[in-house]
């Protein structure tokens, strides 16, 4: 099936206008002496979304950047792209049938919002120490490996909760040890360049934990079944209109379909997302780690030990990872290498919604599976759709840095 | 002092280029090995010149050999050399010759035009070394273009931003099956198809003594143009940009120019030994350019050190041949250990440790030792010199004047 | 004769105007200090000048060319070099080496060799040559500022900019870098130092800018501008117990103050 040139048109339409916009509108502003702050932005998202008449607009009322203009131009975008999809593809089944793409976006999110858990992981990492964990996805792994030995050889009938919780303490006692011995050093001045010493050696450890895991537990993947069977049940009791459960799947206003495994992994993920909010802004520890985030010289004048907020850091961050595995070892099977899919999402992850930025890294996490759930289900020509899987993140990864390093909510300098 | 370090140098590569040339006698049975070592040694090092160097850690070095290796491939598999015209496939004249393309469009054109075209008719491959040289200009585009891309990214970031690109490429190859075989990898034929006589001596195309000298003498090549660029304004610089691209910058040092242009180079030398390693081996798949492979690229030039060319290219050779030596299981009682898999976990630990304790490597600091020899004594020495003795003028000239404000005559 | 005109310029942070349209002229070989409370804008100012940051608004123009537009590069090479207030000494690298980098980008088809004898006679008048061939890390923090100097030697522009340069420096190295300025002002270059050593600088400088909130607030001759009420100001403040604090750009939230 040829795709046709309409969709590819508004597309060109779409990068020229917002192309125009971000490059002239600083420029506007400049010369209207106003603050030219990520006008860039909002330039490339008026012009993209109103085209030549936005940006009139724009130049000649040059209103203070707000998020409220962000959003409105940015939503008027993704309008766009939807109508030039439906009249391209008429026949696509994300035009044709609202339940499909409902199910799609809502599958999206549930996922989504596991990738931004384990996002949550690194960039807690990175706000701490200032550094990208490349073995953040061996983490993801881990934890889903310990979950189903734990689950399924070790103690056959464990409660699958008491699995994660195992996975949980395993990776985070991996995270704080290898902190203890290959990242402290960093801040003690015995590394020379400490900046490229993080990326390898955690690349070093990324590759070391593949192998020792591959050389364990062999290649063959690993299955965990469903942690629980849900009742059957239904909303309002006669129809299910509202919301119908059977023990392997959930069905909500009769369109949105979500396997009762994911809904699972989503339920621990929120939780696991409040107990982590709680965490940093009510108990001390978590302030502390927070205020040695903004100002590490004024949190030591304060009492906090900084060295002990990194591995503790770490040791979460490897965590947060390490559950989200736990929580997704019952969706998908498991091989040492699930790791390196996990790493590159996370990557996107905290690039698209800004390096250290807490919100950014969960809701880029939305972002990317709703992406991720859009492109495989929606692409024509289903093949190489799939084909093109891991792709798609990389260039979200690829844009973001080379238009806006410090990606959505990223601290400008 | 300098006299000496020049003869140590010529020492050097006499010793380390006869060695390597009478390598086949010595271990016959182990060609393979020893080529695919080569391969691996002139990556080490050049991701040596760009990252040791030039401070550019990239994650697209192995994507950039997969350019080399898949334009090679790709060539080999769509184009031939004609000497009539076809008539049914794209084609462009080229002197005597014409140029023909079979793409995917219209795959057996080829052998249709076979039966209309004259008696006699040749239809041949282009030489191996051409579409090497094709994948050398393409993979340098690529550098460049990626060079120019990164100019803004330090560290962590260009880190991302090169696993992206290559992962985008190794996507994209696998996806695209009509043209690259996708997963299941693309054929090439063998560096010397009709094979090759040598002294004497005629080699089959399956032998691997020629392509072990080709792959020794495109070695032998790059190192020596990387050291020549290392020793010149061009070394100097990079290495000024690796420690601080703003200070370089303003002491007049282009900064952006030679950042692309070590992209470039680097990236060609890369796609160089992406395309021999293509017609040696004669079936590429996308899994070359895996971030596994990329791993191993960066342990075995951080183990033999990173800020050394010659350190990189050590440790690469030596690291391959432990590897392969590795292999074979080890059985204690009724345990065996799959040596296949643990072999790499030693890799990894060993890439860790090192890192961790020997910054410089473990092949980089026996090399300084030896060209660095007798630096420290040299300025303890001159420090112990009085310095007012040996030029009495100096000290009245630091003195302060009186009056710095007295207006100039 | 070295002409430097700045016109209006302004650079913008965020939501920051740390250089708030500046505007002044150098003519000859002067010696300017620059001075100003801290956050001024003072090192912002030079990183505009050495065309390490681009002017939001205005205009920058050196011997008749305009070089806000240009890289950093050709800057140095139409005449302007500057030190850092950190020093950057190419740590990884030798001193020779370190000496040769500006050398050779000034020159492009010369040869390392012609700039070796140069290179030592630089050190030996900074008193590091004893140290051509160590790693500059191997530098104690004043040698490897004296380096910094060298690597102007090297570079020999006509307009100097030293941020900072008597920050922590011991009385021996001082005396150095003294010399070093008198030196080769004599040789008909202009300087622009900026300084927080009130008395060097008062003492040294022949003309004196003041800057303060990202405004260029006082320029003339040292005697008069001490007397100027606006730096009297600009220093004291009104509620003078409370040094001046530049803007922080991002507040901490009441909840991330942490008790002892
Ligand atoms: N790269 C930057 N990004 C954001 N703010 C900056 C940056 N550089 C300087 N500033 C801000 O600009 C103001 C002026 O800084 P600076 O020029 O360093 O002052 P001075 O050198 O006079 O002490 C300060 O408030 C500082 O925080
Ligand atoms: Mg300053």
């Amino acid at each position: 099936m040829e795709f046709p040139t309409i969709f590819w048109y508004t597309v060109l339409w779409l990068i020229v206008w917002g192309a125009v916009g971000a490059l002239v509108t600083p420029r506007v502003y400049a010369r209207k002496d106003k603050f030219t702050y990520q006008t860039g932005m909002l330039g490339a998202f008026v012009g993209a979304a109103l085209g030549p008449i936005g940006l009139i607009l724009l130049w000649r009322l040059t209103p203070a950047v707000s998020a409220k203009w962000l959003g409105a131009s940015g939503i008027v975008v993704l309008l766009w792209l939807a109508l030039a999809f439906a009249k391209a593809a008429p026949n696509n089944l994300c035009v044709t049938n609202g339940s499909f793409i409902a199910t799609q976006i809502a599958n999206g999110l549930v996922i989504g919002a596991i990738y931004g858990l384990m996002a949550l992981g690194l960039t807690l990492i990175f706000s701490i120490l200032g550094i990208v964990s490349f073995a953040h996805g061996e983490f993801y792994m881990l934890g889903g490996m310990v979950t189903y030995y734990a689950t399924q050889i070790w103690f056959p009938n464990l409660n699958p909760l008491l699995g994660v919780l195992i996975a949980a303490l395993f990776t985070f006692a991996l995270g704080a040890i290898f902190e203890l011995l290959f990242l402290r050093p960093m801040i003690t001045g015995q590394i020379e360049r400490p900046g490229e010493y993080a990326i390898l050696v955690t690349f070093g450890l990324a590759f070391f934990l593949q192998y020792t895991t591959l050389s364990l537990v062999g290649a063959s993947p690993k299955k965990v079944p469903r942690f629980f069977d849900y009742p059957r049940w239904k909303l309002p009791a006669e129809t299910g209109g509202l919301l119908k459960v059977t023990p392997g799947n959930l069905t909500f206003f009769d369109a949105i379909s979500i396997p009762s495994a994911r809904f699972t992994a989503l339920i621990i993920a929120l939780v696991l997302l409040f107990v982590l909010l709680y965490f940093l802004y009510r108990t001390w520890t978590g302030k502390a780690l927070r205020a040695v985030s903004q100002d590490r010289q004024a949190a030591a004048v304060t009492g906090i030990n900084p060295k002990r907020m990194n591995t503790l850091a770490f040791a979460l961050g490897g965590m947060l990872a390490g559950i989200s595995g736990a929580a997704l070892v019952q969706v998908f099977s498991w091989v040492p290498w699930v790791g390196i899919p996990a790493s590159s999402r996370s990557f996107v992850i905290i690039v698209l919604g800004g390096m250290g930025s807490l919100p950014g890294a969960f809701i880029g996490g939305l972002i990317l599976g709703v992406v991720e759930a859009l492109g495989a289900g929606c692409v024509p020509d289903p093949h190489r759709a799939a084909a093109y899987l891991p792709a798609y993140g990389m260039i979200i990864l690829v844009l973001v840095l080379l238009l806006k390093p410090t990606g959505l909510f990223g601290r400008e300098l | 002092m300098r006299g000496t370090m020049r003869r140590l140098k010529i020492l050097t590569w006499v010793v380390g280029t006869s060695f390597l040339l009478i390598l086949p006698w010595l271990i016959p049975t182990r060609m393979h090995v020893a080529v695919i070592a080569l391969y691996y040694a002139i990556l080490a090092s050049s991701w040596a010149l760009l990252a040791g160097y030039g401070g550019q850690f990239s994650f697209a070095h192995m994507a950039f050999a997969g350019l080399g290796a898949y334009t090679a491939g790709l060539i080999d598999k769509f184009i031939r050399l004609t000497t009539a015209p076809t008539y049914a496939c794209t084609e462009f004249p080229l002197g005597s010759w014409w140029l023909v393309i079979q793409d995917t469009a219209s795959p057996t054109c080829l052998e249709k035009a076979k039966a209309t075209m004259p008696m006699g008719a040749l239809i041949v491959k282009l030489p191996a070394w051409m579409d090497i040289l094709m994948g050398v200009v393409v993979g340098g585009l690529f550098g460049l273009l990626i060079g120019a891309l990164v100019l803004r990214l330090r560290r962590t970031y260009l880190a991302l931003f090169t696993i992206a690109f290559a992962e985008i490429l190794r996507t994209a190859i696998n996806a695209e099956r009509d043209i690259t075989g996708g997963p299941g990898g693309l054929k090439l034929s063998p560096l010397f198809p009709n094979g090759v006589t040598l002294l004497g001596h005629e080699f089959t195309a399956a032998d691997k003594l020629p392509p072990y000298l080709v792959m020794l003498g495109l070695f032998l090549l790059v190192m020596a143009l990387m050291y020549w660029l290392a020793g010149s304004r061009f070394g100097l610089f990079i290495r000024a940009i690796r420690e601080d691209e703003e200070a370089a910058g303003s002491l007049g040092v282009d900064v952006v120019r030679y950042k692309i242009l070590l992209f470039t180079i680097t990236a060609m030398i890369a796609a160089a030994a992406g395309g021999m390693y293509a017609h040696y081996v004669r079936v590429i798949a996308p899994n070359m350019m895996v971030i596994k492979e990329m791993s191993v690229v960066i342990a075995m030039a951080v183990i033999g050190g990173m800020e050394s060319l010659l350190g990189a290219a050590i440790g690469a050779i030596i690291i391959e041949f432990a590897l392969e030596q590795l292999r074979s299981n080890i059985t204690i009682g009724a345990f065996t250990l799959n040596m296949a898999d643990w072999r790499l976990v030693v890799f990894g630990a060993l890439l860790m440790i090192t890192l961790r304790f020997w910054g410089n490597g473990l092949i980089h600091p026996i090399i300084q030792r030896i060209t660095r020899r007798g630096v420290a004594e040299e300025t303890v020495a001159k420090r112990l010199q009085p310095r007012a003795a040996t030029e009495p003028e100096d000290d009245t000239r630091v003195k302060i004047p009186a009056s710095p404000l007295e207006p100039d005559p | 004769m070295i002409q430097l005109e700045v016109n209006d310029v302004s650079k913008q942070f965020g939501g920051l105007l740390a250089v708030n349209h500046v505007s002044f002229q150098v003519q000859g070989p002067e010696l300017i200090g620059l001075i100003g409370p801290n956050g001024a804008g003072k090192t912002t100012l030079t990183n505009l000048l050495s065309g390490a940051l681009k002017p939001s608004s205005g205009t920058i123009y050196m011997n008749g060319q305009r070089i806000d537009v240009l890289p950093p590069y050709k800057i140095a090479k139409v005449g302007l070099g500057r030190t850092f207030q950190v020093t950057r000494a190419f740590r990884r690298m030798t001193v020779l080496e370190n000496l040769l980098v500006p050398a050779l980008a000034m020159h492009p088809t010369a040869r390392q060799a012609q700039f070796v004898k140069k290179a030592r006679e630089v050190a030996e008048f900074l008193t590091i040559d004893h140290l051509l061939n160590e790693y500059a890390r191997a530098l104690s923090g004043g040698q490897q500022k004296l380096l910094e100097l060298g690597r102007l030697l090297m570079l020999d522009p006509d307009f100097i900019i030293l941020d900072e340069p008597f920050a922590g420096v011991h009385p021996r190295l001082m005396e150095i870098i003294y010399e070093y300025i008198i030196e080769t002002n004599k040789q008909g270059k202009a300087f622009l130092i900026i300084s927080h050593d009130m008395e060097t600088i008062f003492t040294l400088s022949q003309r004196l800018l003041v800057m303060a909130f990202g405004k260029l607030i006082a320029d003339g001759p040292p005697e008069e501008v001490k007397r100027d009420p606006a730096v009297i100001e600009a220093y004291l403040g009104s509620d003078s117990d409370k040094p001046w604090q530049p803007e922080r750009k991002t507040p901490p939230a009441a909840g991330d103050r942490i008790a002892a």
